[in-house]
């Protein structure tokens, strides 16, 4: 009977140490991710503060994701401001996560105004935990710039 | 012919990378849990059943999101449901990987077939005792309710595919169609490693049991966790 409990005793005692070898494991993964220079530390947009710009070959794009916070899972208004000489069609929005094929997910932006385009779009949430998601411009003829930032799940 | 014709074949491809990369990650421990359930048995007709219930789900609501015209009153209302399925999930690789390793036998669990035993315990009893392959499909029905990043990107299609249809049953069928394209890409990933879990292919499988079973109790805990935490 001793002979038995110590059996029990040990295989849980496995149990345990496996336990907190998924912990541990799940903060070193996350401890990767965060050091990972493809990720997070790649941020290169606040857009829960406001509008993000970049410069594009001569150009200035403006994004902005309305309403904030801006969350995963809800219908969400796409802006894009242009500014400079060049002419372009509409641009639209690639919306992905580094690392991690989520599939095609397209904004396509109509002009609303003078070099003032707008689209609906939604930002999936990753069950994983990641935030980090790029939002990448397009601009036909002209070229590509990358809005990475984090939502709120 | 209609102007969703070619996202049929994108949201094909789409199933078929994603399928081994994120799928595997996602529903390989489901996967590997019911190939190491079967013990050396045929692992081939009841993976097929399993994806073939996960499919009909996607499919159901794709068609619900192309009704709709919408993916957020769509997710938000199944949202507690695909909670429950995580947490579901992670209790029966959890269960699975403690009766796989000797640790608990399913009678201490859930009591020697009681037959006041609760609709859980009766389903897993079947499950785990299961004979016929076809208690995989409505597993797969459920288990395709399971919160996905490239599902929902799927999804949103179907919903947008939904918002330029004439008619509710046009968006209905747009919605599906996108859905199906999208779960049978995911398919040859998730029989692969369900093949590859049977085991038949190892001659020693009595430590490989004792691993995975390891394996399968810590997975169960983190989907368990993953749920209460979503």
């Amino acid at each position: 009977m001793l002979e038995g409990f110590w059996i029990s005793a040990r295989k849980i005692l496995i149990t345990v140490i496996a336990c907190l070898l998924m912990v541990m494991n799940q903060g070193a993964l996350r401890g990767a991710i965060a050091a990972d220079p493809t990720s997070e530390n790649l941020i290169n947009c606040s857009i829960q503060q406001g509008p993000c710009t970049k410069d594009l070959r001569g150009m200035t794009v403006t994004l902005d994701i309305q309403p904030k916070p801006v969350t995963a899972m809800k219908d969400l208004k796409f802006q894009v401001t242009l500014s400079g000489e060049k002419k372009t069609a509409a641009p639209y929005i690639d919306l992905s996560m580094r690392g991690m094929n989520m599939g095609p997910n397209r904004v396509e932006l109509r002009p609303v105004k003078d070099n003032v385009y707008e689209g609906q779009g939604i930002i999936a949430r990753c069950p994983s935990g990641r935030r980090t998601w790029i939002a990448t411009v397009t601009l036909p003829e002209v070229g590509k710039v990358e809005f990475i930032f984090d939502v709120i799940y | 012919m209609s102007s969703t014709d070619p996202l049929y074949l994108v949201f094909l491809v789409t199933g078929f990378t994603v399928g081994f990369g994120h799928c595997v990650g996602m529903c390989g421990p489901i996967v590997v849990s019911l190939s190491l359930n079967l013990k050396g048995r045929n692992v081939l007709i009841p993976h097929l059943l399993y994806n073939a219930g996960r499919i009909i789900t996607y499919a159901i609501l794709g068609g619900l999101a192309g009704i709709l015209g919408s993916f957020t009153i769509l997710t938000s209302s199944i949202l507690s449901l695909q909670k429950g399925v995580l947490i579901f999930a992670g209790v029966l690789v959890l269960l699975m990987g403690l009766a796989m390793g000797g640790w608990i036998s399913f009678g201490r669990i859930f009591g020697d077939g009681d037959s006041s035993s609760s609709l859980f315990s009766k389903s897993f009893h079947r499950l785990s005792a299961a004979r016929s392959p076809m208690v995989y499909l409505p597993l797969g029905l459920l288990l395709g309710l399971l919160p996905c990043g490239p599902v929902y990107t799927a999804l949103i299609a179907s919903a947008r595919a939904g918002m330029g249809a004439q008619t509710a049953l046009q968006g209905f069928l747009s919605g599906m169609g996108l859905m199906l394209a999208f779960g049978i890409g995911t398919i040859p990933a998730l029989l692969v490693v369900g093949k590859l879990a049977g085991l038949g292919w190892i001659r020693s499988r009595r430590m490989i049991y004792k691993i995975s079973s390891v394996l399968m109790v810590v997975i169960g805990i983190y989907f368990i966790i993953q749920g209460i935490q979503y």
